[in-house]
């Protein structure tokens, strides 16, 4: 493959995302405008900046592989994706908008009126945040070498280095723009791409997939993936996508950005509609990578199919322009979604973990935004390190066990917090504590201990299905039994959070 | 901090315990609670169609396209579809009576 047109491609898609950051670094003035853009980004930019930050390497690359090697279940990743935004609109993000914080341990403090759930949180946040951003690091890696034969470790370094400049410099009015901008990046880049091909697919007759030898492959819930019991991996992986979304740190910050209640739904409809966009083409390069190439060159990962099919296909320059093009959009999808990510992980580290540490070790001799400078580049450092050290999963796979953490820790929280009065603050620190142990556990079994067979090897690699129920179960039961330790104005709170925003009361 | 005795004259508990608010809540809650456990269960059916009822989803429409990838295509099509529901109840439902209560509330308290 020529690699010179892959290099411009994604020196282009670095340059121009450090020029928009830096354009918006003008205009970043107040604490407001670093963290929530100043509540004043428009539905249709907002929703852009969502599209363009939630589709990550799991959508531009691991979602074609996935569909290559595992068959059409694996429709099911975009899907619940797109699902659990709609989750997240009905069920928390109202309250959530109402109660005013700009994180989820700023929430979980306001609600629950106690430090500790806070600090929890804050681990939570940090711990799902950094188990995203490892997929996001390996991805660019792979995609780096793909295209230009580069060792993995470059491919990372260059995501990490962009995201750094530009988080540490801007803040989220930057990163909004940038990400809006590179939410049509992503969905040309994929596009176009993709209506060449298919051209190219009906020049040659239409040809059916190579599967007469491996009829598995068409056939729904085959159990391809390497899980013994596929009903069961599809129901758990849907619930997981589709509580998961609310819990996840960089997707909720969003929400946050918009100027009123109405706004924001406009926003979600419109991120829909984007998502749908976008989830057409992944499974279509997967179907016809099943047909011009029957199997991979051996060494060369699944995520790595929609950067090799233009060469099967087009045996000639427009091949490898297309394959550039597919190359930049990628590292578009990375630099949006590990901006979004390092964001929330460098604020939280930021205000909960580092700032009265350093103030401390320096005697106050730091300024706020030196402080959260020190917290992005940490944020981003862990993954990197994490990266080298653990073999890749699969990028989907990797960012679906993120978000069965975030399903079994903050869905129960923020459900149980916004609908009902009866959480008491032991009960939601058991919750927390429970279902994050329970659900890191089997991730980490998952990483480190590679495919077990049976029902074990099914259970801890889609936990969501069981530690979902148990995180809510031990929430409830905990806060029945500790009546007493219900915070006290959880009355007063709970009208906040279910009262629209133009009642005249006193929010402070 | 806030005592009991303040507690008993504070506005959001007396906003809480009015009848208007509970109608406001419930109503809230008898569209989106259904709703969402329907919209869930609509995505789970499909997985169960697919393994359960395999001769159905695979019977050919047109050319190539059978009942199961147009169902397929269906669940992007009805994620949506709910999304305006829900955007057009709050708009026409939910915002308008808040919005009452607003004005009543409010000028109580200012």
């Amino acid at each position: 493959m020529n690699s010179a047109y892959g290099v411009v491609a994604i020196v282009l898609i670095c340059t121009v995302t450090l020029a928009i950051g830096a354009f918006g670094l003008r205009l970043s003035r107040t604490t407001s405008d670093f963290y929530v853009a100043g509540r004043t980004v428009t539905p249709y930019r907002n929703a852009s900046a969502i599209g363009g930050e939630y589709l990550s390497a799991a959508s531009f690359l691991g979602i074609a592989g996935l569909v290559y090697t595992n068959g059409l279940d694996m429709l099911w990743f975009p899907v619940g994706y797109t699902v659990g935004y709609v989750v997240l609109l009905v069920l928390v993000a109202a309250p959530l908008r109402r109660s005013g914080a700009y994180t989820l341990p700023d929430f979980a403090e306001a609600r629950l009126e106690s430090t500790v759930i806070r600090k929890l949180s804050s681990v939570l946040v940090v711990a799902i945040g950094w188990l995203y951003l490892l997929p996001q690091l390996q991805g660019a890696g792979l995609a780096l070498r793909t295209v230009t034969g580069a060792p993995t470790w470059v491919g990372g370094l260059v995501v990490a280095v962009v995201v750094v400049a530009n988080v540490a410099a801007g803040g989220m009015r930057s990163i909004t723009m940038v990400q809006a901008v590179q939410y049509w990046i992503k969905l040309t880049a994929i596009a176009v791409p993709a209506f060449v091909l298919l051209g190219a697919w009906l020049g040659d007759g239409a040809p059916s997939p190579a599967i007469a030898r491996d009829t598995a492959w068409a056939e729904p819930l085959n159990g391809l993936a390497g899980q013994g019991h596929p009903v069961y991996a599809t129901y758990s992986l849907l619930l997981a996508l589709a509580l998961g979304t609310m819990g996840l740190p960089h997707v909720l910050v969003r929400f946050y950005t918009n100027p009123d209640g109405k706004a924001a739904r406009r926003t979600t409809l419109t991120v829909v509609a984007l998502l749908g966009a976008f989830y057409l083409f992944p499974p279509l390069y997967g179907i016809l990578g099943r047909v011009y190439i029957p199997e991979l060159p051996l060494g060369t990962a699944a995520d790595t199919l929609v950067l090799q099919l233009p060469g099967a296909m087009v045996h000639s320059q427009l091949g490898e322009v297309l394959s550039a093009v597919l190359a930049g959009g990628a590292f578009a999808a990375f630099l949006s979604t590990a901006s979004g990510l390092t964001m929330s992980v460098a604020g939280v580290i930021d205000q909960d973990l580092l700032r009265r540490r350093l103030g401390r070790m320096t005697g106050d001799d730091f300024t706020v935004a030196q402080g959260f400078r020190l917290a992005t580049v940490l944020s981003v450092i862990v993954p990197y390190a994490a990266s080298r050290l653990i073999e890749p999963v699969g990028l989907a796979t990797m960012v679906s066990l993120a978000f069965a953490v975030a399903a079994s820790t903050f869905c129960p929280l923020l459900v149980l917090g916004s609908w009902w009065r009866g959480l008491s603050t032991v009960g939601a620190a058991a919750g927390l504590v429970v279902g994050g142990s329970l659900a890191a556990a089997a991730v980490a079994i998952t990483i480190f201990a590679g495919p077990i067979p049976g029902w074990t090897g099914a259970l801890l690699g889609q936990p969501a299905a069981w530690t979902i129920p148990i995180s809510f179960a031990t929430a409830v039961v905990v806060s029945l039994a500790t009546p007493g330790r219900i915070p006290r104005h959880t009355a007063r709170t709970m009208v906040r959070l279910h009262t629209p925003e133009d009642l005249a009361l006193d929010r402070g | 901090m806030s005592n009991d005795a303040r507690t008993e004259h504070d506005p959001f508990v007396a906003l809480q315990d009015s009848p208007e608010f509970a109608d406001l809540r419930s109503r809230f809650r008898r569209f989106v609670f259904p709703m969402t456990g329907l919209f869930l269960a609509w995505y789970f059916l499909y997985v169960l169609l697919s393994v359960y009822a395999s001769d159905f989803m695979s019977t050919k429409v047109f050319g190539n396209i059978n009942v199961g990838l147009l169902l397929g295509l269906g669940q992007f099509v009805s994620t949506f579809v709910i999304t305006i529901l829900y955007v057009r109840w709050a708009d026409r439902e939910f915002d308008p009576r808040a919005a009452a209560l607003a004005t009543t509330i409010g000028d109580d308290h200012r």
